[in-house]
């Protein structure tokens, strides 16, 4: 995404109204951009911080070519600070590092911009150090803050940006266009629904280890629904080994999430949004033994499992509760 | 790119550009280091973000050709290995060579190095110079400046700006002020040439840089060149240029804190009351304040005092030259007033009082109006 034109398409709406505020010169001291993953927020902060600073602006579109385009598309530019997350989440001491670096004068130019990744994943006292000087903007500096979750930012952190919503990008589109390169429909379908990335969704589906594990998550649900309590047994020989750090549990939760909420889709008469087509006749297999009820149940836990793993629970523990709790 | 170089002009210029060079850098290229070849000579340029440190091997100087074949280029190298592999290469010429893939070849005697370099266009630009805007000290004047205020700038970031020097150049003076907010350091100079004077008025460099400077500056006579760009600070030698980022902000009007009347006046032989502090201080140290106790006592002596009721207490009396106007107790910290009277550097020191709760001004003796300590005095009961 180089241009402002190519961002117009992805994002219609936040592409206008960046461009109408560069062009009348009426760039705000702070943006808040949240959206889902994969709709473009990064991409789009680069190109806002090329606009920026781009001396050889054609219209309102970067040249691209310039030393500071070139730059700051490698992390080397010395006016641009992206920070993202030390670990689990910004420390302190990364804001106080860029509140020092803001008591300077700018190394090349007047203008210093910050991008913050993950926002959302500040700490408490973080982000009241950030608000710190989010309220009294300096001179020709322009914070930038990426997040997936803008409920999850302090209010008063958020009142203080403009805040520009990044749509979620048409799963129908992104599947057709998966389709169209050549991959099979149940796996487009399946990598549209966890990612909003085109490149990322083609990875997913040529990786072998999602379609292993979606596998996984197929037979973790006939081990639960066939009952005959060998759900731990399967957990530990098959879903551990598969889904083995925090970032794969989630995974493995989100397909599982997935399958629950198209066997309600397919109770409620909403086929065409079903994500394991390859999956009907289970699911009408099942339509005597588990009703819909259990289901958002299970659907319930299946998040609180999640927000479990967040918060740094042991992931064996949280996958032996759920099959506990889901199990029939 | 390519040239030769003799080994020891290169080494001495990267050992000088390493100072700048740290190890945790916010943006990976400053990581590197950077050549630039000229038909001048060969520029090295290391950076931090902070400070930045050109030195310049030159083509030929007196005679005498330091760097030969020349084909001008850039090109930034990982500073990591560099020095290393500069220092112990056997000959003592060293030929240095690049192409369009950043590929680095070093060769001395019948050692060769490959390197991966990295585009010196990602290297940040450093302000151009304006040898117009500038002014020249000595040496060793800068380095007095700079040792005389330093020391009181804040070590808290709670207000950044405080953290930096001012410096300002009014009425043909150049002025350099730091302060805490507990305690002030000026010193002020005299411009020989007051033709330009009108570069900048009021900058605040980083402390931190200042001290770099200092370490990095030998004590010569030499002169040293001052020019301010819009964001930056460029000290110039022969061979080495040293820059500083400024800090943003406006430094808080400081000559309204200096009181104009004194109640007291002492005049005292510096040596003995920093002696007497620094023993007075053994025992203040161990409470919290690092206070200690001036009282000024017939017959021109005044007593310094301390007393940290868990630890014991000390006296101890010093003869003053003079002693003018009120008598006066006050109590102040120990650490401030030695700092003070070091920097100061005189025989006999000047110190005036407006009572116990106002600040005090030391000065030194002689060339009364250079330097300035002003210390606020510490409330005890």
């Amino acid at each position: 995404m180089n241009t402002w034109g190519d961002f117009e398409n992805v994002q219609p709406i936040v592409a206008k109204m960046l461009e109408n505020s560069i062009k009348k010169n009426r760039i705000s001291h702070a943006y808040l951009f949240q959206g889902p993953k994969g709709t473009g927020k990064k991409e789009s902060s680069f190109l806002l911080a090329k606009s920026f600073f781009c001396k050889y602006l054609e219209g309102f579109n970067p040249c691209n070519e310039c030393r500071d385009c070139k730059r700051i598309e490698s992390g080397n530019h010395p006016d641009v600070h992206p920070i993202q997350p030390d670990g689990q989440s910004i420390k302190k001491e990364q804001i106080t590092h860029l509140q020092k670096e803001f008591t300077y004068t700018g190394m090349e130019s007047n203008q210093k911009v910050y991008i913050i990744e993950h926002a959302d994943t500040m700490t408490a006292n973080a982000a009241n150090q950030l608000l710190k000087f989010l309220e009294e903007p300096k001179r020709s500096t322009m914070a930038i803050l990426l997040t997936e979750n803008g409920q999850s930012i302090l209010n008063t952190i958020r009142s203080r940006c403009q805040t520009m919503s990044f749509k979620a990008l048409n799963t129908k589109q992104l599947e057709s266009r998966l389709v169209a390169s050549g991959i099979s429909e149940p796996i487009s379908k399946f990598s549209a629904a966890l990612t909003n990335d085109f490149e990322e969704a083609e990875r997913i589906s040529q990786d072998d280890w999602f379609a292993k594990g979606r596998t996984i998550v197929i037979k973790l649900i006939q081990v639960l629904m066939e009952g005959n309590d060998e759900a731990f047994l399967f957990l530990h020989n098959d879903w551990l080994p598969h889904f083995k750090d925090k970032d794969q549990s989630q995974i493995g939760l989100d397909l599982l999430l997935i399958w629950y909420r198209d066997y309600v889709s397919y109770l409620i008469e909403r086929k065409d949004t079903i994500i394991y087509i390859d999956e009907k006749e289970k699911f009408e297999k099942y339509t005597f033994s588990l009703s819909r009820d259990q289901a958002t149940k299970a659907l319930k836990k299946i998040l609180e499992a999640k927000n479990k793993l967040k918060a740094n629970v042991n992931p064996t523990l949280v996958m032996e509760e759920l099959v506990l709790q889901i199990q029939r | 790119m390519k040239f030769n170089v003799q080994r020891n002009q290169l080494m001495e210029s990267v050992q000088d550009v390493m100072k700048a060079i740290s190890s945790k850098t916010a943006i990976p290229i400053l990581s590197g280091m950077k050549i630039d070849v000229t038909e001048e000579g060969v520029k090295l340029t290391g950076s931090d973000s902070d400070i930045s440190i050109e030195s310049f091997v030159p083509a030929e100087e007196e005679g005498i050709v330091y760097v030969e074949n020349i084909e001008p280029g850039s090109i930034v190298l990982q500073a990591k290995y560099f020095p290393e592999i500069v220092r112990k290469l056997p000959e003592q010429t060293v030929e240095i060579e690049s192409d369009e893939q950043f590929n680095v070849t070093i060769r001395s005697g019948s050692a060769e190095f490959n390197l991966n370099g990295q585009d010196a266009q990602e290297y940040p630009q450093l302000p151009k110079l304006h040898t117009e805007n500038s002014f020249e000290l000595s040496v060793d004047l800068l380095k007095d400046l700079i040792r005389q205020t330093v020391f009181a700038v804040s070590t808290s970031e709670t207000r950044p700006i405080l953290t930096g020097v001012n410096m300002s150049i009014k009425d043909q003076k150049l002025q350099f002020v730091a302060t805490d907010s507990h305690r002030l350091a000026g010193r002020s100079i005299p411009l020989e040439d007051s033709a330009n004077k009108e570069l900048f008025s009021n900058i605040v460099i980083p402390g931190k840089s200042l001290n770099e400077l200092n370490k990095i500056l030998d004590d010569t006579q030499e002169k040293i060149e001052i020019s301010v760009t819009e964001n930056q600070i460029l000290f110039r030698t022969k061979h080495l240029n040293f820059l500083s980022r400024l800090l943003d902000g406006n430094y808080p009007e400081t000559s309204r804190l200096i009181p104009e009347q004194s109640k007291t006046n002492v005049m005292i032989d510096s040596k003995e009351l920093l002696h007497s502090i620094d023993r007075a201080s053994l025992l203040a140290k161990e409470s919290r304040n690092n206070v200690v106790k001036l009282t000024t006592k017939e017959n021109t002596s005044i007593e310094i005092s301390s007393n940290s009721p868990e630890v014991g207490k000390v006296f101890e009396e010093v003869t003053a030259d003079t002693i003018e106007g009120e008598e006066l107790k006050i109590s102040f910290s120990a650490k401030y007033m030695m700092d003070a009277l070091k920097a100061i550097n005189s025989e006999k020191v000047n110190i005036s009082f407006t009572g116990a709760m106002r600040p005090f001004i030391i000065k030194p003796a002689e060339h009364e109006d250079e330097i300035l300590q002003l210390i606020l005095p510490v409330r005890t009961y």
